[in-house]
């Protein structure tokens, strides 16, 4: 079919009009090839000139349409939906930049009109190669698939079933739970903490549409947004498989501490009575704080900052459950002393400050400290330690809690290569973005919430897991096609020699290989547009729409003339 | 008589950042040399090698990619590969028989509009005094 | 009502960072949002610093593309330059009044040329720019403000102060943009649930008589810092002093009105820390210090933000009973040091960082949603509830700093987290 490119040029008021000798730019593009019309107007974007653009539309019976105005970044969007209001597809619109980027930057008429007459061509030029390209739509399913059942797994996977939202909730452990069972009370409000489980985990078993699947794991996730297929195992039966399909995966697998065998100068594992933060919570849980030996401790001493040097970050949550350490052993033992020993006392927020100085009182000291060494002393245990001065001093404990700090699960990485997503700073899942991001993964679909994405506090965990809710439920809605990118990557088959370059430098997972044909090929639901894998493939095999080498030769050409 | 040299510079700007950066600068009035041909792709990774050296081979005096400042990729690492290819890409230029300095890579974000034209100024004059890219003349090379 | 034709509107108070994830998350659920904001401008805090941390990524960059895309959401109706005045009943049903103030410029004829700028004989502080450049009386904020419209200061303009018939801005205009007979609008709304997404405040750190500030030189608060830093900001960047030099040393001063707060903000101590990576690209041997009780850098990023800007040789001190005054050759800080004793610093400039604190019409919010405040004075979490996203009001959520202070990150989560609580509730 001929094509007819109608040609509309934006005064803007005089924001171009005076800047840009229009007539003279008309004259130079009217004899282009495949030019039928060529006019300017007032104002495209108002209501006026969209009215006018449709009608000339259809008056002349145009294919193609050409504006040359302000940026495409201003209304790129409005012309596209003139186009389709003229039934043009809105992909045989190119939007020549001529006021930002050529107007406003020059004082000099005559500059601007000739670089407008390059710009306009430009985009004529280009706009000769622009194919149709449709709205692609998929099924999604609804569907959701939670690997991890401590709270934050357990937050989410309630508020989606909520939405009747199908879950598969599976937890390695055989109850669900998590770390948060073990702690008898939780800061800053202190309420308990194997309560606030077991009034979520009866929730959870009275709800029809989660489906729980403890003492498993999961060994296999392929798809993408709206199409994962889901592979789960019971552990320890090599034969107990089940498959399902979900439309997106949450990762809310939680924590694990470093171990302090690994620092030796705290004497972990080797002398009685110093033990990690979780091994305290587990004591006082059970009720009865003492010693190895059975008797009550007078002297405690808690050691901030464990293995943050060797991790190289602040695990946030330490100084919090150190303060409410001091509660828990003053409740049960009031007669105790307990000595905190930290480097900076990292208490942010409106409510953890009150929740520090109101546990102060007598017989509790918090003392700055570095360079700590732990040996023993008779049947007692000494801290050496440099206080802020650099003066050396010791401190005399029954028993030592170490706090160590907060990593990721032994299984972090595993579950990185199952989900294709990556870890990121500490070993933790990496966000799609450190700000706007915090829950999304650059895999579109699979989520991360609580501390599997970083080391946080309960209440922050579960903030997160509402969070993926969130985005969950709105991009994906039962019913609703999912609308991937248009101008995506495609690979010629006949170009492609099979070098696979172009895998290794998509940073989404965007292309496969072909075993038997022996070609890339790109998922279209998941490339992004980027062009990387243009620019690196060697035989040209690779091209994105509507950003074709083609394309973008058309506009080069007219920029050196 | 020696008729005045008017640089024909390509600038290829990633929409996310450079391409606003720009648009910037000419929401701010700043004055930003006519002698560059802006050319919009999504991302500073899209600019093929051979869509550079064509540029040269066809005439351009002076090529310009711009992208978001590293680390800041809208889509996470593209920026890095648009590096790593400039620095083999001014050996190719060098290659053609020109000055390598005739390609620049720079990261202008969409908040500097300000850098855009000081860039662009700077590049523009740079271009002048290397004169015109003497491949716009030959038949061959 | 039958189910079908349930108001499933959501009205979103606040087109800050929170405002916008919220109401950019809801529209893709198909939800209409009236999205309320008090100034001319969306963005909020964000949009004043250069960079954010710990990836020091250009703070506008990563704002713009929503911005706009929030301008062209058919499902958001951006409501700029209005408050809240009124609501009434019950979650799944609140009558909402809005008092929206004319801003005497047709947003759908504006281009944003900004021509009539110059013909204005008003010259005033910018607040945007905490005072340290001019504005207008009609006027953006900044350089690449969104929505790119002006807006007329009528308690500072000529003719609608009576003073003067002037017409300087119309006449300017090309595009009949500028319309004196525009109205203040009240504006009726029925919505099915709410967002309160407003922010913070800083402290007033005049109120610290010993720090300074508004009577020494060169004492700055983080804002005026953040605005001098700038691309777009009243130096276009450039670090100087009010002689207008570059300073040699200066003086990061934390945890400044902690004490009568009772809490610690938590993002000072990582945003002094990218002030540090400020100072140090613009200006590379200057001198910093950093005055501190307790450095509060958690997460899984932060540490190393802070060790990149501490090989660039930064001081870091643990300091109290701070005092700042005039000095000969600079600004003089006397301080108690971590032995307790007295000692002194004499720097080109300081900065101070505030206290995060509830916004002055934060109350006054509160009382017209009906919902409790805390102690503090910022919005409170339901009792008896481990979300900290829900008010004490059902149907009425809040994210980011209106719940207490908190960095962007946690603020997305939580504007993500009432998008999740609205779309789950029956």
């Amino acid at each position: 079919m001929e094509q007819k490119i109608g040609v509309y040029i934006c005064e803007c008021g005089p924001n171009i009009s005076e800047k840009v000798d229009i007539d003279k730019v008309i004259q130079a593009v009217k004899p282009l090839k495949g030019v039928a019309v060529v006019e300017k107007f007032k104002l495209l974007c108002s209501e006026d000139g969209k009215k006018f653009l449709v009608e000339q539309i259809k008056k002349h019976g145009l294919t193609h349409l050409v504006v040359a105005a302000c940026s495409p970044r201003d209304h790129e969007k409005t012309f596209k939906e003139v186009c389709e209001k003229g039934e043009i597809n809105p992909y045989l619109f190119q939007l020549a930049n001529i006021r930002e980027q050529c107007a406003w930057i020059t004082d000099d008429k005559n500059e601007a009109t000739k670089k407008t007459i390059r710009l306009t061509k430009a985009a004529i030029r280009r706009v000769r190669l622009h194919t149709p390209l449709e709205k692609k739509e998929i099924e999604g399913n609804p569907d959701v698939l939670v690997i991890g059942g401590g709270i934050s797994g357990i937050s989410t996977s309630l508020q989606l079933a909520s939405s009747d939202r199908k879950v598969f909730l599976v937890e390695k452990e055989p109850v669900l739970g998590g770390l948060v069972n073990n702690f008898e009370k939780i800061y800053p409000t202190m309420e308990r903490g194997p309560d606030l489980i077991k009034e979520k985990v009866f929730e959870i078993e009275k709800n029809e549409n989660i489906k729980v699947f403890t003492d498993s794991q999961v060994e296999k996730v392929v798809g993408f947004l709206g199409n994962f297929e889901v592979t789960i195992k019971k552990i320890k039966e090599e034969d107990n498989i089940q498959d399902f399909n979900v439309g997106a995966v949450v990762l809310a697998t939680g924590s694990k501490l470093f171990d302090p065998i690994i620092t030796p100068k705290y004497g972990y594992g080797k002398f009685d009575n110093v033990i990690t933060s979780l091994e305290f919570e587990k004591m006082n849980l059970s009720g009865k704080i003492t010693l190895k030996n059975g008797k009550t401790p007078s002297n405690v001493a808690i050691v901030h900052c464990v293995g943050r040097e060797e991790k190289g970050y602040c695990s946030d949550i330490c100084c919090l459950y150190s303060i409410k350490f001091v509660r828990y052993l003053k409740e049960k033992i009031p007669s105790v002393k307990v000595s905190n020993l930290y480097s900076d006392l990292c208490i942010p927020g409106k409510t953890h400050q009150n929740f520090y100085e109101e546990t102060l009182g007598k017989d509790i000291e918090f003392l700055r400290s570095k360079d700590i060494e732990i040996a023993k002393k008779g049947n007692n245990l000494e801290i050496s330690y440099n206080d802020e001065n650099n003066n050396k001093k010791k401190l005399t404990a029954d028993m030592i809690i170490l706090s160590p700090a907060v990593e990721p699960t032994i299984d972090a990485s595993k579950l990185a290569a199952i989900t294709n997503i990556s870890q990121g700073n500490g070993g933790f899942f990496a966000e799609e973005h450190e700000k706007l991001g915090p829950i999304s993964t650059s895999t579109e679909g699979v989520f991360i919430t609580g501390c599997a994405q970083g080391p946080k506090n309960i209440f922050d965990s579960i903030t997160q897991a509402e969070a993926a809710s969130g985005k969950i439920l709105t991009s994906l809605i039962p019913g609703r096609k999912i609308e991937p990118e248009i101008k995506v990557s495609q690979i010629s088959e006949a170009l492609c020699i099979g070098c696979k370059t172009c895998l290794t430098v998509c940073s989404y997972g965007a292309i496969s290989f072909d075993d038997s044909k022996k070609i890339s090929v790109v998922n279209e639901v998941i490339c992004r547009g980027c062009g990387n894998c243009v620019a690196a493939c060697p035989s040209g095999a690779a091209n994105i729409k509507h950003f074709t080498f083609n394309q973008l030769y058309q506009e080069l050409m007219e920029a050196v003339q | 008589m020696t008729e005045k040299f008017e640089p024909r510079i390509v600038g290829f700007l990633c929409n996310w950042c450079s391409y606003a950066g720009a648009d910037l600068a000419g929401t701010s009035k700043l004055k930003v040399p006519s002698s560059l041909t802006p050319i919009r792709v999504m991302c500073s990774s899209r600019v093929d090698p051979v869509l550079v050296t064509t540029a040269f081979l066809r005439g351009a005096d002076g090529v310009l990619i711009a992208g978001c400042h590293p680390g800041d990729c809208h889509y996470d690492e593209g920026n890095y590969y648009a590096r790593r290819r400039f620095a083999i890409l001014k050996k190719v230029v060098e290659g053609l028989g020109l000055e390598s300095d005739r390609l620049r890579l720079s990261w202008i974000s969409a908040s500097e509009g300000q850098r855009f034209a000081e860039v662009v100024n700077e590049f523009n004059e740079k271009i002048k005094k290397m004169g015109p890219n003497p491949l716009r003349t030959k038949k061959t090379l | 009502m039958k189910e079908k034709d349930k108001n499933k509107d959501v009205l979103v108070i606040g087109a800050g960072i929170g405002g916008i994830e919220a109401s950019l998350l809801l529209s893709k659920a198909d939800r209409k949002v009236h999205l309320v904001e008090k100034t001319s401008y969306t963005g909020g805090s964000v949009i004043k610093y250069e960079e954010v941390f710990s990836n020091m990524e250009c703070s506008t960059c990563m704002v713009a593309p929503i911005q706009q895309e929030l301008l062209q959401d058919k499902n958001i109706n951006l409501i700029t330059l209005a408050e809240i005045e009124d609501v009434k009943g019950l979650p799944g049903n609140f009558t909402v009044k809005i008092n929206k103030k004319a801003r005497y410029v047709d947003m759908q004829n504006c281009i944003g040329c900004n021509a009539c700028f110059d013909p204005c004989p008003v010259s005033l502080k910018n607040e945007f720019e905490e005072g340290l450049s001019k504005r207008k009386a009609i006027y953006i904020p900044c350089a690449g403000a969104l929505p790119n419209v002006p807006m007329i200061d009528t308690e500072n303009c000529l003719r609608f102060n009576g003073k003067k018939d002037c017409k300087a801005c119309q006449e300017a205009c090309m595009f009949e943009a500028i319309d004196y007979n525009q109205k203040d609008q009240k504006i009726e709304l029925k919505v099915d649930s709410i967002i309160a997404a407003t922010g913070f405040e800083t402290y007033d750190l005049s109120k610290l008589s010993k720090f300074g500030y508004g009577k020494v030189d060169d004492v700055y608060s983080a804002f005026e810092f953040e605005r001098l830093y700038a691309s777009n900001g009243p130096t276009e960047g450039k670090i100087v002093l009010k002689n207008k030099k570059e300073p040699k040393s200066a003086a990061i001063i934390h945890c400044a009105g902690r004490d009568k707060k009772g809490y610690c903000s938590s993002v000072c101590c990582m945003y002094s820390v990218k002030f540090g990576h400020y100072l140090k690209s613009k200006i590379p041997n200057i001198k910093i210090t950093d005055l501190y009780t307790d450095l509060v850098i958690p997460g899984k990023s932060n540490q190393k933000f802070y060790e990149k800007l501490k090989k660039t040789k930064v001081d870091m001190v643990r300091a109290s009973d701070i005092e700042i005054s005039k000095h000969t050759n600079g600004v003089s800080i006397k301080f108690n040091n971590a032995n307790g004793k007295k000692d002194n610093l004499i720097v080109d400039m300081v900065i101070i960082a505030p206290a995060i604190e509830p916004r002055s019409d934060a109350s006054k919010l509160a009382k017209v949603l009906d919902i409790k405040t805390d102690r503090y004075g910022f919005l409170e979490e339901q009792k008896g509830n481990v979300s900290s996203v829900i008010t004490s009001k059902p149907g009425i959520f809040m994210a980011g700093c209106v719940q207490g202070p908190k960095n962007i990150q946690e603020t997305v989560a939580q504007a993500n987290a009432a998008v999740g609580k609205i779309l789950s509730s029956k």
